[in-house]
């Protein structure tokens, strides 16, 4: 019988950070570790809520979490929206069309040998400092995970699957829609989660480096200022909107592609 | 010549290899195949069956020659020329009844039709109550089942297959060649059946057009003399035994 995925929190998983957790309250509260390296997880937890509500005003980002992270909910939806409107048609056509490939696939990986890091300067050379930089360096980086697995999904599909489409009468778009799609979505989907996540590092990274609003900014002036409780707590509201944002997109692609398998083996 | 049905005149296919050379693939091909009529391609590997039926297909295009269905010439891939693979080669991502319907649906026949079309189908084949499983579920007979089901319901002017049962062991293969007997006397479907089994070619068809090997060109036509009733129960038969050996005989010179 094929072992399904669990379904639910998996207990096992849980020992680790609990131990964590547990250590990491005994080294501040008996350990002597100094509140300015790593606050305590209860004072994290009070800077955490602070943030959001603005209840206690124990820092100066009371009650400004929202803001913040709208602004980095923005950027990441336009820069992960551009990678992934080019990387997906750029993917599809390379993938399916030998031509196409061998047209454009070579100047894309001349162009990711640099890392996206490297693109900074000359981003912040063409754009100036702001908004513009930073969606153009989220962009290029999320833009080669989703082009390269597209790529890999589409030109996988099995010649023989091609034919069975077409002797069925599905021709043209309608081929590609009802067959190459379908078949290379598995792929495809994995693309979009990996330059999702990729988006969510350059964000930061891109807002580290000089906007005013936004997550990545409440980081690096945190720091300035001293307060590392809150550039803790923002990287948890990171990973927090992180998770929450690929949960939104599996459920995206599972309301495109709702027959989507998620890589059956064949017995026979 | 009848109106209907396949018409194969001069086909010719070449092929070029990887070093350069060219490979006559078929030389001079011609041949027809009456509606309702069952006919296998039987030869040597190399002989050049599966170009051919790949041609006829709508896959690949010959150097010279054309292949007419019912008067129309054939260019392209359609559902007037179903194929039945010698892999399954099912929408992995489709359950067993979505994987038949695909055609019908293509077709824009009605859902409602769609699903009883589908599903009558799937009773025919034997895979009643599997109908909402993917192809990972089902076994490799069961798959090619599923090919079957989903070539079968629409009723193609013709049915072309490629060697469907040679990856499934001897007892399935018998039954599956009982499945296609047993179709064929619901449908009537017209059929051209490539395969390099001699007893499985004499087994199920009218007529058996043996190819020879480089170039491929028909060696032979031999009518097979029992009717179809007789088919089901043939290997105890005499008169089997020697076409089986007669042909098997020629097979080993070419």
């Amino acid at each position: 019988m094929k072992r399904g995925h669990r379904r639910g929190l998996d207990p096992v998983g849980l020992i680790l950070p609990a131990l964590i957790l547990i250590f990491w309250f005994a080294a501040t509260t008996w350990g002597g570790m100094p509140e300015y390296k790593l606050p305590s997880p209860q004072k994290l937890l009070y800077v955490l809520v602070d943030f959001a509500t603005g209840q206690f005003e124990i820092t100066p980002y009371s009650g400004t979490l929202w803001g913040h992270l709208i602004h980095s909910l923005k950027r990441v939806a336009s820069g992960f929206g551009l990678a992934a409107v080019c990387g997906l048609i750029l993917g599809f056509l390379s993938g399916g069309i030998p031509i196409a490939r061998r047209l454009v696939d070579p100047l894309i990986h001349l162009v990711r040998t640099v890392p996206g890091i490297g693109w900074l300067p000359v981003a912040i050379v063409w754009f100036g400092i702001g908004e513009g930089n930073t969606l153009f360096l989220i962009a290029l980086a999320s833009f080669f995970p989703i082009y390269i697995n597209t790529v890999h999904g589409t030109s996988q599909v099995p010649e023989v699957t091609l034919r069975a489409g077409r002797m069925l009468g599905a021709k043209g778009f309608a081929l590609f829609r009802t067959v190459i799609l379908p078949a290379a979505f598995p792929d495809v989907a994995v693309g979009l989660r990996l330059g999702l996540g990729v988006a969510w590092a350059y964000l930061v990274l891109g807002e580290v480096t000089g906007v005013t609003e936004g997550l990545g900014a409440v980081m690096t002036d945190g720091r300035m200022l001293g307060h590392v409780d809150i550039v803790l707590a923002t990287m948890i509201v990171i990973a927090c909107a992180g998770k929450l944002t690929d949960v939104l997109l599996m459920t995206v692609c599972r309301a495109v592609c709702p027959q989507m398998r998620k890589g059956g083996k064949s017995n026979g | 010549m009848d109106d209907r049905g396949l018409v194969i005149d001069r086909i010719c296919q070449k092929f070029q290899n990887e070093n350069g050379t060219c490979t006559e693939a078929l030389d001079n091909i011609s041949l027809q195949i009456r509606q309702g009529e069952i006919v296998s391609l039987l030869g040597p590997s190399g002989s050049g069956k599966s170009s051919l039926l790949n041609i006829i297909a709508g896959f690949d295009a010959p150097v010279s020659g054309n292949v007419l269905l019912d008067k129309e010439l054939i260019t392209e891939p359609s559902a007037q020329r179903c194929v039945v693979f010698q892999t399954p080669a099912l929408f992995e991502w489709l359950t067993a009844r979505d994987n038949v319907e695909f055609g019908l649906k293509r077709r824009r026949v009605p859902a409602a039709n769609r699903r009883n079309e589908a599903g009558e189908m799937l009773r025919l084949v034997g895979l009643e109550g599997f109908e909402e499983n993917y192809p990972h579920e089902l076994s490799g007979g069961m798959q090619q089942r599923v090919a079957l089901a989903r070539a079968f319901v629409l009723h193609p002017g013709l049915l072309l297959m490629d060697e469907p049962f040679a990856a499934l062991d001897a007892q399935l293969r018998s039954q599956m060649q009982s499945l296609l007997l047993h179709l064929w006397e619901k449908r009537r479907q017209t059929i051209l059946f490539v395969t390099h089994d001699v007893e499985e070619a004499i087994r199920i068809s009218h007529r058996v057009v043996i190819l020879e090997r480089r170039p491929g060109r028909i060696r032979e036509e031999i009518e097979v003399p029992f009717s179809m009733d007789q088919r089901e129960d043939l290997l105890g038969n005499s008169n089997f035994q020697e076409l089986r050996t007669q042909i098997q005989q020629l097979i080993f010179t070419l």
